[in-house]
This record gives C-alpha cells, structure tokens and sequence, in this order.
C-alpha cells in the first residue's frame, strides 16, 4: 500500500513538476528568418506617415479596430473581432530617405500565422491602400 | 482471437481514425484566416467615411472626442499625428423580448436557454481623422465598429465587425453637431 502511494506521490510530483518547468511557447516555434522574410515588404518612394496612413486603412478595410498607433516608433496593432480574434502588429521603418520597410505579423487565437499566403493577401491590400494614397484619394 | 473477424474490424478503426484525422486537418485548415479584401471593400469604406470641414485638425480631433464622450465612450487611445482615436464601452444588451421568450423555452424544454440571453454587448470604436489627401483643406473620418455580445455567464455569444449603415450613419450625425458646437464655441 506504502509502495503504491510513493509511486502516486511521483507520478503527481512528476506532472505538477512537469507543469511549472515547461516554458509553453514564450518563445514561438517559427524559423524567426523564413518568417521574418514572409512578413516584411520594402516600398520605394514612399514616406513613413504616408505608409503607416496606408497601413491604418488596410486594416480598417479587414475590419480592425486599431488598440495601438505610434508614430515616432511606427507601430500599429489592430484587432478584428471574429470567432476567433485576429490581433495584427505593423511596423514601418524608414530604411532611406527614400525606402520604408512594412512588417506584419499575426495571431489568430492562441495560434501565430506563419502562412506566407496570409501575408501576401495582406500586402496585396496593402499594395492597393498605398496605389490610393499615392494618388491622393481617402 | 478470430484473425477474420478481427480485420475488418481493425480496417474501419484505422479509416475512421484517418477520416477523423482528415476532417480535423481541414478543420484547422478553414480556421486559417482570410485577409483577402472582398468585392464590397470599396462600398464599405465609402460607408465608413465621411468629409467635414473644420478649421484645424485639432479641431476636428477635439469634435471627435466630444462626440465620442456624447455617445457614452472611453478614450481606450489617440494618435494625434496618424489621426486614430480607439474607444471603447459596454453597453446593456438585455432585451426583454428576448429574455422572456427564453424563460418561455425554459419553462417548455427545461433547457437553460435563459443562461444564454444575450447581457452586454462590449462595443470597439477606431476613428481616423485626417486632413484630405485631396488638398483641399477638408478633413477625411473614417470609423470602424467592432462588437462582442456576452451571455450573464460571460461567455461570447457572437463578436463580428458592425456593418449596419445605420449605425454609422448615427455617429457621422453626432459628429457633425459635435463639430458644429465646437465651430461656435471657440469662433
């Protein structure tokens, strides 16, 4: 009877033991240069604000309500509602005075979007929002 | 064990495990989001965009932001410099109509079905103001909804983007006043 307990007693420790250690997922499992190469776009002849005004209207045109926009950092984060929550980060970096470099990267749930195809409908609208600001229509 | 009788049996449990497997696999596979703009996007944003004319863009920002309190919102944020303002509010979503159609199921099936009345619906609001790309002095808004609605046990009935015209509609016109007191305020 003694036995079986210390065998129960491990069996829990080991669990519990195993629970707290695992650090789940705090550091993704995406290949961070394939996905990085995935996510970002550079622009010629284009200006910070501009492509962040760009970003902002593509992600209202997915539907996004914007939880987050800086400026001076270049940052947006957005979030759709839907039944499983999408929540994307855009940043936007002045590379020259003439290039700026878009990278997007989302969540839907608990799960990262690693899908390249993801990313290039989202710059494909993306690219559309810049042709109109480029040509001055809202 | 009869070897016969035992592969067939084992057949179907290996089919089966591998349908399971297989509908499980496109389930995940639809749950891969679409960021592909509809037919309808161009129509969409015209629906959430209107023009006003004001004399700065602070302004217009302070007229949004009034309109916003008017229309019992929190500033969740603002970016003066991209022009977006994020509020937020919860909102009573109880229906008596609906409450009490419930209780009639209720008391019909005994299936719970009051737990999931719909009791707040937790309401998003982004607004862009900007000055129009078109140069002439007038200033772009665009607004985007978002709305989740939740049971008295706070599980989410439903969460979506509102695409209700009327809705929209509603806010331009509180921002149209809001912008029209804030004109004669400070003129």
């Amino acid at each position: 009877m003694r036995k079986v307990n210390l065998l129960a007693g491990y069996v829990c420790a080991a669990v519990l033991g195993g629970c707290a250690a695992t650090p789940f997922d705090v550091a993704g499992t995406a290949a961070p240069l394939e996905l990085r190469s995935v996510q970002t776009r550079a622009y010629e002849h284009l200006d910070k604000t501009l492509t962040m005004r760009a970003v902002i209207a593509t992600l209202q045109d997915f539907g996004f309500t914007i939880d987050q926009a800086d400026t001076a950092l270049g940052i947006v984060t957005g979030t759709r509602a839907h039944s499983h929550d999408m929540r994307m980060t855009v940043t936007v970096v002045q590379k020259t005075a003439d290039e700026v470099s878009v990278r997007a990267s989302a969540r839907v749930g608990q799960k990262s979007i690693t899908e390249a195809a993801t990313y290039q409908d989202f710059f494909a609208a993306l690219d559309k929002g810049i042709f109109l600001v480029r040509n001055n229509v809202n | 064990m009869n070897k016969r009788l035992w592969q067939p049996a084992r057949r179907t449990l290996v089919l089966a495990t591998f349908s399971a497997l297989t509908v499980s696999g496109c389930a995940l596979q639809s749950q891969a989001p679409s960021l592909r703009l509809s037919e309808s996007a161009l129509d969409i944003r015209a629906m959430q965009t209107r023009t006003f004319t004001a004399r700065s863009e602070a302004e217009i920002l302070a007229a949004t932001i009034a309109a916003l309190q008017d229309m019992e919102y929190n500033i969740d944020q603002i970016e003066a410099p991209l022009g977006v303002i994020t509020a937020s509010k919860v909102a009573d979503a109880d229906s008596t109509n609906e409450k009490v159609g419930r209780i009639l199921l209720d008391l019909l099936c005994g299936c719970g079905m009051s737990q999931r009345a719909s009791d707040r619906h937790a309401i998003t609001i982004t607004t862009v103001v900007l000055p129009s790309l078109s140069g002439n002095g007038d200033f772009v808004t665009r607004i985007t909804i978002q709305q989740v609605t939740f049971s008295k046990q706070s599980q989410a009935l439903s969460r979506g983007t509102i695409d209700d015209p009327r809705a929209y509609q509603s806010i331009f016109d509180k921002l149209a006043k809001a912008l029209y007191i804030e004109v004669n305020n400070n003129a």
